[in-house]
């Protein structure tokens, strides 16, 4: 086949990505090797020979991976559509029908043989036993992966698909099959798991029985004994969920509504408990009201009550989780309450409506949507909470440690987890569910866009008093519960022994000067540095895919941009517990076989963070007026260049959101990470964990104050690096888009 | 300097239709329309809005694609090319300059990526500001800028790519009135000197009558009729033009018979002919300019009798409200001294070459 | 999406670890005991021989699992650490390769007898009995008397003192239901659970954590493995340990190779090595208390010494089978764990 220079510089993409797809297929190993592949250590360990380092073709031809060679002519047959132009008919068809089938081959091949050869019962009586069987897909099936999904993107965009645009169908086609791949494949595996039975088959009764245990759904706690789990959840979420919102909509009606001063002060004590890694607060709370606790002590001495143990259970979560969740119920509950457009308050006062008559009537209404919100806020953060269950639950079992323990506990039982992980996920999006119920189509939209005059009118006196009251004892709590863990990470043996000393941060963070250079004797450096570099790279990654997401939700019209937007959102609803245990249960076996790898560990936080990054990306690009990149594109760019250098210029505020909070969300996460950890990939948090369990309350509060400490600087060299250009360019921005 | 354009291109439309959603029951916003136009003319796309104006444009432009028909820029078919790859470029009813960058580099912009280095690249943005007599400004952020001036920097933006076409999508409607008459005359001006071939969107007639070679009056996702800016008023095709484009009077009338060209018109007493137009004989419109119909005295013979109802003066001219058997008629008289005055008894009889047969 | 590309393999490219080119020798550890010990064991193997280990820490259930998943292609060498239950299991299953080491005459009896139960395929590594712990402090404030015996956890007076794990969730808890049966007979054993189940104020997730709660004064008595209680008592919190004076039950963490290892020699090196009475006082730098099965392994002063404490006849084989253990665990739930407290 003769290619001259202009047809191969004419499909400039097709050329990159089929020359990616070659060299996955021919040179790279095709399973995953034992050491990152970028070490090229599988250079010297018989490459290209060895089974294990060898690339494709030396599979298929010298052992009996046979199935392995219907994939070259889905390689060479893009070839061909070089040749024709882009609006050649011809041209998309032959890109379809390689990329298509080739991706096709390579996902059912990898699914259907396994480590024990054909994965299903029924291939192995339709076409005999195998022979011989296959591990984990490595780099070199990736990126023919890859590239088979990006010719057949090009081809549908060459048949004129979302106006023939190259960049925007592959940007579709990777999106959906990365949440493919990480949400609904995982979900749907462990759905599956619940029906599974001891002997490997499927079984619809195991799931009832499971289901129906009365662990999770007994009601005996009405007559003195315990409820199920699923109650337990259920009652504590709702709670939390009411509580949070309520205690929001005060910090943000002081901060609105009232003559309160201290703002900057009052929002950054709010942001503190964001970025607390789990367990500290609980930890505090036993520090504070266990049975040794000091205020219970101080109470015991003074009125002469035997201490108890009522702070383990309901009461101990509900305030743990109260403390930690609040902050979140105020961020969203601030914009909405500024939101509110202060001439609608001002209509409603001449309309002789007195202040409390308009709070009811018209402020408060308003605010529904957020109001909403942060009550699923709330009631999403309890459910999947696992730090503070686990230390201050006492009896009281919640979900997320039920599946914990019934997987990592002496019952290994992974059918129970799918179910408990099912049973929570459905709470979840029932929650979900009712809130858009709820909202209805009403329209709460107040701001017009238009110059909005006028202030929000201060609080009746009736209400300002009891929010004062609360936010000032709420206030007092938090600074008391820091101030707590900052002197726990100092003292020598909690309870004990009440001398101050270094000794925790010594422990954790010692290091060594020699010859060599600097020894991190520490033995918090490995999880500290593995978790930063963790959370490095899945932060760039999260913003990266949130906000190409968000670009395709609000630029782009496509068919089926509804299933897409619910996709892409879906994992918001998922409890971290569930991804954890969905991606062991789908990511332990080929031919996605990533457990144990850092690689699991960045991809979950990339789909637990992403729906706030997308979010953050549509609230600011809606904003944007569409024109600016339709201009961009008649001016003959293209549109991955004008995302570059028109959108994510004008995006720094959201980028800055996502990339500040996934990176804050990777170094505190610990519902999901607990099940990802392995010795090699060890998270702070785990590490942390470990303390806890181990009784170090020193050393796990000392390592949780460092990594305060060290959030708050990457949050503002984050801020400082993002936020520097352009600054005094956008203040000007609004008038030009009339 | 900018020199005449050797590179303006047709551009035509093939039975081209856009539906948006579902392509049975979506909304069908530009439907089989067919439509030629010619290299280094200025065509404006004129109509309502809904119409299926902006899609026309927006499909020549590439950010748009048709769901069925050909659209061809010069002889190439690009029916399936995303703007990117087209040879157009367009001013938006917003400008859309990015407010990120400074004048010159927003003029720079498209430059870059068409195969100029930087000394071309500079020297081209320099000459396109002067061009729009904005030079001294490459320096200043967009919204240092009056809109008028940003409203020049958007078209220099799109004059330097010397585009086969240049596309201006509502390009006047953010500035006042005054500056308005202006800048349309500068974008003629320009327009002409360089040859350029341009689509215009507006749905301001005057304006369309004022700047166009040619216009294409579109309704309901078709075109109703394509035409001259004088074809166009003297003789629109059916109610909606003649009724969009200045005022009209719509008559009932009664086409007697039709010989060769000719009709024979009865408008209730009232007989006439007029060229036929492909009017059928029986029921059918008449259209009349307010100044096509001429008032006299009572009493004449072959005339539509009437009655003034109202008689407004506005200055250089005289508005007359006139209620006859055939409906009531509105009227225009320079002679703004005639002795009318509501109640007069009159006769109406219009102008030669006035009336026309219009289709519904 | 070029640019895209790009930015992800620099970042998977950043993920690489340190290079490790082209070693000699080297073993892939399976490991089943707590972090640091793991961790411990696997260096020190390491700094002795110089073959370079790789080593994976999972519970003893799922590394069991896992080996059962492998066995077609055994990926792993050695398997130390975690309850014999397990271990038992694998060698009945053969999954695991019979050796006889030369240092058997370096240990004690009750690790030798685990090997031959097992055809050799596994071997007693360390050895913990079951008791309990109380905080002499909290026993003190509430002018408890001090427990001796199981059946004085069982009095009015320790109502909402004691604390057990889970029996379904926690291995240790498992084995105190197992050791009741075996000593008090089976009804006598849940009679001992129920008048048991009035006095918890707590059952744990997780089989240490009563004492651990003991330790910090959140509880008073905890039922856990002896060496978890030494554990708190040497890192300074005021807990008593207590053999029960009817007797009591034990584990015996196990090693055993895995069949179709691909490198045996290094596997037996290591299983020579972790037999060693050098390999085994490496317990004491992570304050595992466990009794080591070689005789000359040093052990902490405040270990339990097992030879005074009263052990029962352990039947690990009946007790170890799954079907026992469901049998035994679905009483407990419908029997015990359903009283109101």
């Amino acid at each position: 086949m003769k290619l001259n220079k202009q047809t191969l510089s004419a499909h400039p993409t097709l050329v990159l990505w089929l020359i990616v797809g070659w060299a996955g297929f021919f040179l790279l190993p095709w399973y995953g090797v034992e050491e990152s592949v970028f070490t090229f250590g599988w250079l010297f360990e018989g490459y290209p020979f060895d089974d294990d380092v060898a690339p494709a073709p030396f599979h298929a031809l010298t052992g009996k991976k046979f199935w392995l060679l219907p994939l070259i002519p889905f390689l060479i047959g893009p070839l061909f559509a070089l040749k024709h132009p882009k609006s050649d008919p011809i041209h998309s068809k032959i890109l379809i029908i390689c990329g298509a089938l080739g991706f096709g081959w390579l996902i059912a091949q990898g699914f259907s043989i396994g480590i024990r050869g054909w994965n299903f019962q029924w291939m192995e009586s339709l076409f005999g036993p195998l022979g011989d069987r296959q591990f984990g897909m490595g780099t070199g099936a990736m990126l023919t992966a890859s590239a088979f999904l990006f010719i057949l993107t090009q081809g549908i965009a060459a048949r004129g698909a979302v106006n023939g645009d190259i960049f925007v169908v592959g940007a579709i086609g990777f999106v959906v099959t990365i949440v493919a791949a990480f949400v609904f494949y995982p979900i749907i595996n462990m759905l599956t798991s619940a029906f599974v039975t001891q002997e490997n088959t499927y079984s619809v009764s195991v799931f009832f029985e499971k289901f129906t245990d009365r662990r999770l759904w007994g009601l005996a706690c009405l007559e003195g004994g315990r409820c199920g789990a699923a109650w337990n959840s259920l009652v504590l979420a709702i709670l939390v969920g009411f509580i949070t919102t309520a205690l929001g909509l005060a910090f943000a009606l002081v901060v609105t509504r009232t003559g309160f001063r201290q703002k900057q002060a009052l929002r950054a004590l709010t942001v503190l408990p964001i970025i607390t890694p789990p367990f500290v607060i609980g930890l505090a709370i036993i520090l504070l009201f266990g049975l040794s606790g000091n205020v219970t002590r101080f109470v015991a001495d003074i009125f002469g009550v035997a201490p108890t143990r009522w702070v383990y259970g309901m009461p101990g979560i509900l305030i743990a989780q109260v403390l930690a969740f609040t902050p979140i119920a105020f961020l969203v509950l601030i914009g909405v309450v500024e939101g509110v457009s202060p001439s609608m308050e001002e209509a409603a006062q001449t309309l002789r409506a007195d202040k409390w008559q308009t709070f009811k009537t018209v402020s408060l209404p308003l605010m529904r949507p957020g109001l909403a919100n942060a009550f699923l806020l709330g009631f999403i953060e309890s459910m999947a909470d696992f730090g503070n269950p686990l230390v201050l639950g006492g009896n009281f079992d919640v979900l997320s440690t039920e599946i914990f323990f019934a997987i990592v506990g002496a019952q290994y039982d992974q059918g129970r987890a799918a179910v408990l992980a099912l049973v929570l996920l459905g709470f979840t999006l029932a929650a979900f569910w009712a809130q858009r119920f709820w909202l209805g189509k009403k329209s709460y939209t107040t701001m017009t866009g238009k110059g909005d005059s006028g202030v929000h009118p201060h609080l009746p006196k009736a209400l300002a008093v009891p929010v004062f009251a609360i936010a000032g004892i709420w206030t007092l709590f938090t600074v008391t519960i820091y101030t707590m863990i900052v002197y726990g990470s100092f003292v020598e043996l909690w309870g004990v022994r009440n001398a101050l000393t270094f000794k925790h941060y010594i422990t954790a963070f010692s290091m060594k000067f020699t010859e060599e250079g600097v020894r991190w004797t520490g033995s918090a450096w490995d999880s500290f540095w593995t978790t930063l570099q963790i959370a490095a790279i899945s932060a760039p990654l999260t913003a990266a895919v949130g906000l190409v997401t968000a670009y395709l939700l609000t630029r782009q019209k496509f068919a089926g941009k509804n299933a897409f937007e619910f996709g892409t959102m879906l994992s918001f609803a998922i409890p971290g517990t569930v991804i954890g245990v969905s991606y062991i249960l789908a990511f332990n076996v080929p031919p996605i076989e990533i457990t144990g790898t850092g690689v699991i560990l960045v991809v979950s936080f990339i789909f637990r963070n992403m729906p706030v990054g997308v979010r953050a990306g549509i609230a600011s690009m809606s904003q944007l007026d569409k024109s600016l990149d339709e201009s961009s594109l008649t001016l003959g760019a293209n549109s991955w260049q004008t995302f570059l250098r028109v959108i994510l210029p004008l995006l720094k505020p959201a980028i800055l959101a996502a990339l500040v909070y996934s990176f804050v969300r990777a170094m505190t996460a610990i519902s999901a990470v607990i099940f990802l950890v392995s010795a090699e990939y060890n998270m702070a948090t785990s590490y942390i964990i470990g303390r806890v369990e181990n009784n170090d309350y020193g050393l796990a509060i000392a390592y949780s104050t460092s990594l305060i400490v060290v959030m708050l600087l990457v949050v503002a060299l984050l801020q400082f690096l993002v936020g520097r250009t352009n600054i005094g360019r956008r203040l000007n921005q609004s008038r030009t888009n009339v | 300097m900018l020199e005449k354009n050797s590179k303006a291109a047709s551009v035509s439309f093939e039975g081209v239709t856009k539906v948006y959603g579902n392509a049975a029951t979506g909304v069908r916003a530009v439907d089989n329309v067919s439509l030629n136009i010619e290299a280094g003319t200025l065509v404006t796309l004129l109509g309502p809005s809904g119409c299926g104006k902006t899609t026309t444009l927006r499909m020549i432009a590439g950010l748009e694609m048709p769901t069925g028909g050909v659209v061809r820029i010069g002889d190439r078919d690009v029916t399936k090319l995303p703007a990117t790859d087209r040879d157009v470029s367009m001013v938006f009813q917003s400008y859309a300059l990015f407010p990120h960058m400074s004048v010159l580099e927003n003029v720079s912009y498209g430059l870059k990526f068409s195969g100029f280095n930087k000394v071309e690249t500079k020297e081209r943005a320099v000459a396109g500001l002067d061009l729009v007599g904005l030079s001294g400004y490459g320096d200043r952020l967009p919204s240092e800028l009056s809109g008028g001036q940003q409203q020049r920097v958007a078209v220099a933006r799109a004059l330097v790519l010397e585009p086969q076409v240049l596309l201006f999508d509502e390009p006047l409607s953010n500035l006042d009135a005054k500056l308005r008459r202006q800048v349309r005359e500068e974008i003629r001006e320009i327009q002409q000197n360089l040859g350029l071939t341009v689509v215009y969107v507006t749905h301001d007639q005057e304006e369309a009558l004022a700047v166009s070679d040619r216009i294409i009056v579109m309704n309901n996702a078709v075109i109703a009729q394509d035409g001259e800016p004088r074809e166009l008023y003297d003789a629109p095709i059916n109610r909606f033009v003649a009724d969009f484009i200045g005022e009209a009077n719509i008559l009932d009338c009664e086409v007697a018979s039709i010989k060769k060209d000719t009709a024979h018109v009865e408008l209730k007493d009232y007989k006439f002919t007029l060229p036929a137009r492909d009017s059928e004989v029986g029921k059918s419109f008449l259209g009349v300019r307010p100044n096509r119909v001429i008032v006299g005295k009572a009493g004449i013979n072959n005339a539509l009798p009437g009655e003034i109802l109202r008689v407004t003066y506005v200055g250089n001219h005289l508005e007359l409200t006139i209620k006859t058997d055939a409906g009531e008629l509105f009227s225009t008289t320079d002679d703004v001294d005639a002795d009318f005055s509501a109640g007069t008894i009159v006769s109406v009889t219009f102008a030669k070459g006035g009336p026309v047969l219009l289709k519904q | 999406m070029k640019r895209l590309n790009k930015t992800l393999l620099a970042a998977a490219a950043m993920m690489a670890a340190s290079t490790s080119l082209a070693s000699a020798a080297k073993l892939t550890f399976y490991c089943s005991a707590q972090e640091d010990w793991c961790q411990s064991m696997a260096r020190g193997f390491e700094e002795a021989t110089g073959i370079d280990v790789n080593m994976t820490r999972k519970s003893s259930g799922e590394t069991f699992a896992q080996i059962k998943a492998e066995s077609s292609n055994p990926k792993g060498d050695v398997w130390w650490g975690g309850t014999g239950d397990p271990h038992l299991q694998a060698a009945e299953e053969d999954l695991t390769e019979p050796y006889v080491s030369k240092m058997r005459g370096e240990l004690n009896d009750w690790a030798i007898s685990q090997a031959s139960s097992a055809a050799d395929k596994t071997i007693g590594i360390y050895s913990g009995a079951l008791g309990y712990g109380y905080n002499a402090d909290l026993l003190k404030a509430n002018n408890l008397p001090e427990p001796k015996c199981w059946k004085d956890l069982t009095k009015p007076e320790y109502k909402g003192h004691v604390q057990m794990a889970n029996p379904n969730s926690s291995g240790t808890a498992y084995t105190t239901l197992a050791t009741m049966v075996q000593l008090f007979g089976e009804d006598g054993g849940f009679d001992f659970m129920k008048s048991l189940h009035k006095n918890i104020n707590q059952y744990t997730k997780s089989g240490s954590a009563p004492i651990k709660a003991a330790g910090r004064g959140e509880n008073t008595i905890g039922i856990v493995f002896m060496h978890d209680a030494v554990k708190q008592a040497v890192s300074g919190f005021p807990i008593k340990v207590v053999a029960p004076c009817e007797g009591t039950g034990y584990e015996i963490g196990s090693m055993s190779i895995i069949k179709g290892a691909r490198n045996l020699d290094e596997a037996k090196q290591f299983y020579d090595w972790a037999l060693s009475a050098k390999a085994q006082t490496r317990a004491l730098e992570v304050k595992a208390y466990q009794v080591p099965s070689n005789k000359g392994a040093e052990t902490s002063p405040s270990a339990p010494d097992l030879s005074l404490i009263k052990l029962i006849d352990y039947d690990f084989k009946k007790y170890g089978s799954s079907a026992e253990r469901k049998r035994l665990l679905k009483k407990w739930d419908d029997e015990v764990s359903v009283l109101p407290q």
